[in-house]
């Protein structure tokens, strides 16, 4: 129990923090990208799975997780332009697809996963990516260990939060881009090519989502299981919400979930009389305390989860 | 009109897929129609050779690298011994357990594997409404009619694991990490402790649950945790795909050991963190299930497993593990055989 204020205590459970929350902000980022353009995408898990097969099949055929990242990046596109067609072009409903993508990717990766490794009594391992440390940063104590320690992945991650912040409130194709999650038919009429658009939107979301799982199964462990995601794509959806569809707030969103992760792990271990269910329930619940205090006020894109007809009314 | 015929047309294909990828059936049974009518002739003739069938079914994955994978090759070795066709779904969720056995019982299986104590409820209610199928449940605690339960002691395996955690820890701290908390799983986790506690008393055990049994990434941030907090050693986990993460784990760290089960582990891989495995052999205690359906003999009963009938079993040990551990270790495996290890 004195273990609770030693710095090293504080030190991991920040590293795990910040290892757990990556992919969860990597695919909550997926999703801002795709709701902000007025596409509610929830088969987020169906793609990350998907991402986990095909970036963990890759890297352990050629022995490259760079090449296994992209991979995932590649197959991420693939899986969400079924959504994209149906939900863009046919004007079909969002929820109904990115369900059937839920229901149809993981099935699809665990189907290609046992016809390539057959069934074995222990699970095929790849390469996993080698964490390169940022030279000085990664000297500063704490700090260093905690954020300037990981794999070009996680760097990636982090940098593209201030990335689209910059994109959605500083430059004109970003405020371009927003419009058509508020107004399409105003964008439509001030020229902004919207069906167009919104492929671009589905097209980057489909990579970031496949990065995620492709970072599940590359950097963060060199094994795929069926269900490795395991309900990542959901919390990801939620911390959008929760992050009030700004980079900002999803990073804190993400970082939250993790940081409550790490801590119920840690106490589950050094208290093993407390119920583990209790301890397991902290991230859920933190995440409804802070939605219930903060989330209230509806502050989405106006136009989001509803199909666009160019010459409908 | 184009588009309809367009949504239309990928609707069909995508769950053409979604059907091939649940539901890939094993080489012997997908034969195609002929064999269908085939075997529906002979159940009308009701000849001798009658070909059994047995289905199982799964919430994790058959190749999850664990206790899903063990338990379908135990069903593949036990059904070719016997003749039996086998047939399985898996990445069932909890309610489609009963729908799932429901309708492998109305195709005609003669008997079904639910393999886990989580299928005990779905067991008992499908078992009461199809009074001719048989129903085998490992680590079951249900004798009926119908269900016939088969028990690898759980006990012995957690002191197998905790004996050899016991004398290979080092820093005198030793981990557990479980999927769920099922029966079996606390049983392991309480007699693991107990038997490290036995042979050397200074131990101390760390343990937590994924929630999960899937979950790797999770098992590796446990074992990490363990590691760097705790000063953990070694460590076994009755978690399955959860525990491939957690040596993952190990293996970036020096001298930090697993203990494998249900499989040999390193029989089928080499690796620097397994030190040995506690094997369970669930596919002889099927074929006892098997051989009694045939016979026409099956229901209330348990099938006991343990050190003596051979269904747990030592593993292959390591380099890693020394010669007069070994031999101790050995000895006290024999104990616990004899039941005079830890008296209750």
């Amino acid at each position: 129990m004195e273990t609770v204020f030693d710095i090293i205590f504080i030190q991991e459970l920040l590293l795990s923090t910040v290892r757990m929350a990556t992919p969860i902000l990597i695919v909550a980022l997926a999703e801002l990208y795709s709701e902000r353009a007025g596409l509610v995408n929830i088969g987020l898990d169906g793609i990350m799975t998907f991402g986990a097969l095909s970036g963990f099949l890759i890297c352990y055929i050629t022995g490259n997780p760079y090449l296994g990242i992209l991979a995932g990046a590649i197959s991420g596109i693939l899986i969400n332009m079924i959504y994209a067609f149906c939900t863009i072009h046919l004007g079909a409903e969002q929820i109904v697809y990115g369900m059937a993508i839920n229901i149809f990717a993981p099935a699809l990766a665990s189907f290609i996963y046992k016809i390539y490794f057959g069934i074995s009594s222990t699970l095929v391992q790849a390469t996993l990516m080698k964490t390169v440390p940022i030279p000085i940063l990664n000297k500063i104590p704490v700090l260093g260990v905690v954020f300037f320690n990981h794999t070009p992945i996680v760097y990636i991650a982090y940098l593209l939060v201030p990335l689209t912040y910059v994109f959605f409130s500083k430059t004109k194709l970003g405020l371009n881009y927003k419009a058509i999650g508020e107004f399409p038919k105003a964008a439509e009429s001030m020229g902004i090519n919207v069906m167009l658009n919104k492929y671009i939107a589905c097209i980057i979301c489909g990579i970031l989502a496949g990065i995620g799982g492709a970072y599940l199964t590359t950097a963060y462990i060199s094994t795929y299981s069926d269900g490795v995601v395991a309900g990542r794509g959901f919390i990801a959806l939620s911390a959008v919400i929760f992050g009030r569809w700004m980079p900002g707030g999803v990073l804190l969103a993400a970082l939250l979930f993790g940081f409550t992760d790490a801590l119920q792990l840690r106490l589950q271990v050094m208290s093993s009389g407390t119920p583990y269910q209790l301890l397991a329930m902290i991230p859920y619940l933190s995440t409804l305390f802070v939605l219930a205090f903060f989330g209230i006020k509806k502050a989405g894109p106006k136009a989001n989860g509803k199909p666009y007809f160019r010459e409908e009314r | 009109m184009s588009k309809k015929i367009i949504s239309l047309i990928l609707t069909i294909v995508m769950f053409a897929t979604i059907l091939v990828g649940c539901a890939s059936s094993n080489s012997t049974s997908t034969t195609g129609s002929t064999s269908q009518v085939e075997s529906d002739d002979v159940s009308e003739s009701e000849t001798e050779d009658k070909t059994y069938k047995v289905a199982m079914i799964l919430d994790s994955s058959i190749s999850d690298g664990g206790w899903g994978a063990a338990c379908y090759n135990a069903m593949i070795t036990a059904a070719e011994k016997c003749g039996f066709e086998t047939q399985y779904t898996d990445n069932l969720t909890t309610a489609d357990f009963a729908p799932t056995m429901r309708s492998y019982a109305d195709m005609g299986f003669d008997l079904i594997f639910a393999p886990g104590n989580q299928y005990t409820d779905a067991v008992k209610e499908v078992a009461a409404d199809y009074p001719n199928v048989y129903f085998a449940l490992l680590n079951g605690t249900v004798e009926t009619d119908n269900i016939v339960s088969l028990l690898p002691d759980a006990q012995q395996i957690g002191y197998m694991a905790g004996a050899l955690a016991g004398l290979m820890s080092k820093t005198n701290s030793i981990g557990f990490i479980g999927g769920m908390e099922l029966d079996t799983t606390k049983i392991k986790l309480e007699s693991y402790e107990k038997a490290a506690k036995a042979v050397n008393s200074n131990i101390q055990v760390y343990s937590a649950y994924a929630g999960s049994f899937s979950d790797s990434a999770k098992g590796k941030e446990i074992a990490d945790s363990m590691v760097t907090m705790n000063d953990v050693d070694v460590m076994f986990g009755d978690a399955s795909a959860v525990d491939s993460g957690a040596r993952e784990a190990l293996s970036n760290y020096e001298n930090r050991y697993d203990i494998g089960q249900p499989s040999d582990l390193l029989a089928i891989q080499e690796s620097d963190v397994v030190i040995g495995s506690v094997v369970t052999d669930n596919a002889a205690m099927l074929e006892i299930c098997m051989e009694d359906v045939k016979k026409g003999t099956y229901g209330n009963k348990t099938i006991y497993g343990d050190l003596s009938n051979g269904a747990i079993s030592v593993g292959t040990f390591s380099d890693d593990v020394p010669e007069d551990i070994k031999e101790k270790y050995l000895e006290i495996v024999e104990q616990i055989k004899e039941g005079t290890f830890i008296e209750e």
